[in-house]
């Protein structure tokens, strides 16, 4: 009898080894690490301080909003709105590479799909691989250099933060939680916590390398949900020079290749850039910190959005309009065509539409 | 007749030692020489050559985004039918093909009745399994090829063949465009071991070969079914058919690898665990034919 139960051994035994195996992976990227502790301050100012400008990486991201999926049934094919949505829902892998300030490129991986950007000096070039399109634009030459800081601001990074905490002690928790690991480097993890309780958000999480001080991941969680909200991470991450013919992009022959010019209004040298907060900015702001509610007035959605089956499909009818919902941001829809967004409570959308 | 069980029998017992092989060598024999087999290959060759003559023949170029992914590129480089056959095969005419040969391994020699004669060699049973194994395993990776090179050969007799665009928008050479497919045919060969191993632990519980087929054809079309579904999304990385068409990542610029070794890890734990059961039932197994 006991011949025959020796027959099913390796049987077992494969299993169980791949279990294991299975459970051990993620046991093993939340194996405890210990790095000399930190202070917020100096986590910020590492980040400020962080020097690297070239790496080749895996970027992974992905969210649970709370949006339906819509990569199923994509009827509505080419629209534009679908596809912005599609980034929005499930998991996206894209990779970067990154060589200077004048150089990089980043693939975004589809099935049987890829999407390029392909940053070289002063010429830029999208390609999507669906429908074989190249765009191509220029930068004017001096893009790339940064403008000298204006005199009084702070100059250091470690003055940076401090001024930066300053700003965000009276709304916010900021907090360094326990030592983590990010595509296989050791990581500071700087939280913040909104004080009040009126907003979706639960947490933001940012792993920050002990090394570099390279952001590595962010998460953003949600109020009362287990799993992030939305997380982009490096899955890997060398920071090696990538080779420098990636950067050098000739459009494939046979592709529809378009020039683009910039669109006016850009901010070129000498221009002072709009301040989108108060200047041109036709909508409101109620509240403060992570309770701002955003008004928008009638006619800023277009018909042609409201009239997509993909939005009665994405929107729900409450009290005085249509609402999206999130676990991380509400919009509403009122009916008279204004919109209001926040990271807070649909309650708090309807006050303000009732008070505006 | 090549079936014919005293001839296959009588290959085994005079080199012992080297019986593994020529177990091997005979089963490919078998296998190649099946009519079966070839009308098999010949259906996925055609299916390269259907594609390229219905782009050649209609009036207008495909449009991108329409059709079956590179469609549109066909037109441009004879070398793209190829690929997007395999597009077109790996959901149903590859796995239903290698679940004809995987569900026929044991259950086709019980059903013939030379079962027996294959194991008069003592310990033969582990043999026997691994060189079924592998004789499927061959299979997988002569299908993929016939796909691949009729693709490349009617490809460039009705297209012209040039440099080669990638998903990522880059160009390469010929030599590198066909060293690329055969990295995919490859990749493809691997995606399908799980499936094949699957089909041997069928074909050990059965003595009718039609019924390991279609059990192993109809698991093909479920794991897809249930890679669909995205309520199961937990469910996706334990499905072997999880990777198949990831075989794009080979590609990209420059070539994204991981999905090859997670494929490889994931249809070696198919092989493994399918395998062990296989054997589990197999060796246990009262041979009445």
């Amino acid at each position: 009898m006991t011949r025959v139960w020796l027959r099913w051994v390796p049987a077992a035994a494969a299993s169980a080894v791949i279990a294991a195996g299975a459970l051990a992976v993620p046991l093993e990227a939340g194996a405890a690490v210990n790095l000399p502790d930190k202070t917020p301050q100096e986590v910020l100012a590492m980040i400020g301080d962080s020097t690297v400008d070239t790496l080749s990486g895996t970027l992974e991201q992905t969210s649970r909003l709370g949006l339906p999926d819509l990569s199923m049934g994509g009827s509505a094919a080419g629209d534009d709105a679908a596809s912005a949505l599609e980034l929005l829902t499930g998991t996206h892998t894209a990779r970067v590479y990154l060589d200077g300030p004048g150089q990089a490129r980043v693939q975004v991986m589809g099935r049987l799909a890829e999407r390029d950007l392909i940053v070289n000096g002063t010429d830029v070039w999208l390609y999507d691989s669906k429908d074989n399109e190249a765009t191509h634009l220029t930068l004017p030459a001096d893009a790339g250099s940064r403008p000298a800081p204006a005199p009084g601001s702070p100059q250091t990074p470690a003055q940076l933060a401090d001024k930066l905490l300053a700003e965000l002690d009276p709304s916010t928790e900021v907090s360094v939680d326990a030592d983590t690991e990010v595509a296989g480097r050791t990581a500071y993890d700087l939280v913040l916590t909104p004080r009040g309780n009126g907003t979706l958000v639960g947490a933001v999480s940012i792993a920050v390398d002990s090394e570099t001080g390279l952001p590595l991941r962010v998460k953003v969680q949600a109020r009362g949900e287990t799993e992030p909200a939305f997380e982009l991470a490096f899955t890997a991450l060398s920071l090696a020079k990538p080779d420098a013919a990636l950067f050098d992009f000739q459009p494939p022959a046979g592709a529809d290749v378009r020039e683009q010019a910039l669109p006016e209004g850009t901010p070129q040298e000498g221009t002072p850039q709009k301040d989108t907060e108060h200047g041109d900015f036709p909508g409101t702001v109620s509240g403060t910190g992570w309770e701002s509610v955003v008004g928008l007035p009638a006619g800023s959605v277009p018909a042609e959005l409201t009239a997509s089956p993909l939005y009665a499909q994405a929107t729900e009818a409450v009290d005085g309009g249509r609402l999206l919902s999130t676990s991380l941001v509400n919009v509403l829809i009122t009916d008279d065509g204004r919109v209001f967004a926040g990271s807070v409570p649909v309650s708090r959308l309807q006050a303000a539409a009732a008070g505006g | 007749m090549p079936s014919d069980p005293l001839v296959r029998a009588g290959n085994l017992p005079c080199a012992r030692p080297a019986v593994g092989w020529d177990l091997f060598a005979s089963e490919l024999a078998v296998l190649f020489r099946r009519r079966r087999t070839w009308a098999m290959l010949l259906a996925l060759a055609a299916v390269p050559v259907l594609i390229a003559v219905a782009v050649r023949l209609s009036s207008s170029p495909p449009e991108p985004g329409r059709g079956p992914p590179f469609l549109d590129r066909v037109t441009q480089n004879g070398l793209f039918v190829g690929i997007t056959a395999l597009v077109v095969c790996i959901p149903l005419f590859l796995p239903l093909t290698v679940g004809v040969v995987a569900g026929d391994t044991i259950a086709g020699e019980a059903n013939l009745g030379t079962l027996r004669y294959l194991l008069v060699v003592p310990a033969g049973r582990v043999r026997l399994l691994l060189v079924k194994f592998a004789g499927a395993a061959a299979f997988c990776l002569a299908a993929t090829l016939t796909v691949v090179v009729s693709g490349a050969l009617i490809g460039a007799a009705l297209f012209p063949v040039g440099p080669v665009t990638l998903l990522s928008g880059d160009t390469i050479s010929v030599g590198e465009s066909i060293l690329r497919s055969l990295l995919v045919a490859g990749y493809v060969t691997v995606s399908l071991l799980g499936l094949s191993a699957i089909g041997l632990f069928i074909s050990t519980l059965t003595v009718v070969p039609v019924g390991a087929m279609a059990a192993t054809i109809v698991l093909s079309v479920v794991a897809q079914v249930l890679g669909a579904l995205p309520q199961l999304e937990w469910l996706h990385p334990w499905l072997f058919s999880h990777y198949w068409l990831d075989f794009a990542d080979l590609l990209r610029q420059p070539i994204a690898w991981t999905s090859f070794g997670d494929n490889a890890l994931l249809q070696a734990g198919y092989a493994a665990v399918f395998g062990a059961l296989a054997y589990g039932r197999f060796v246990t197994k009262d041979i009445l034919s």
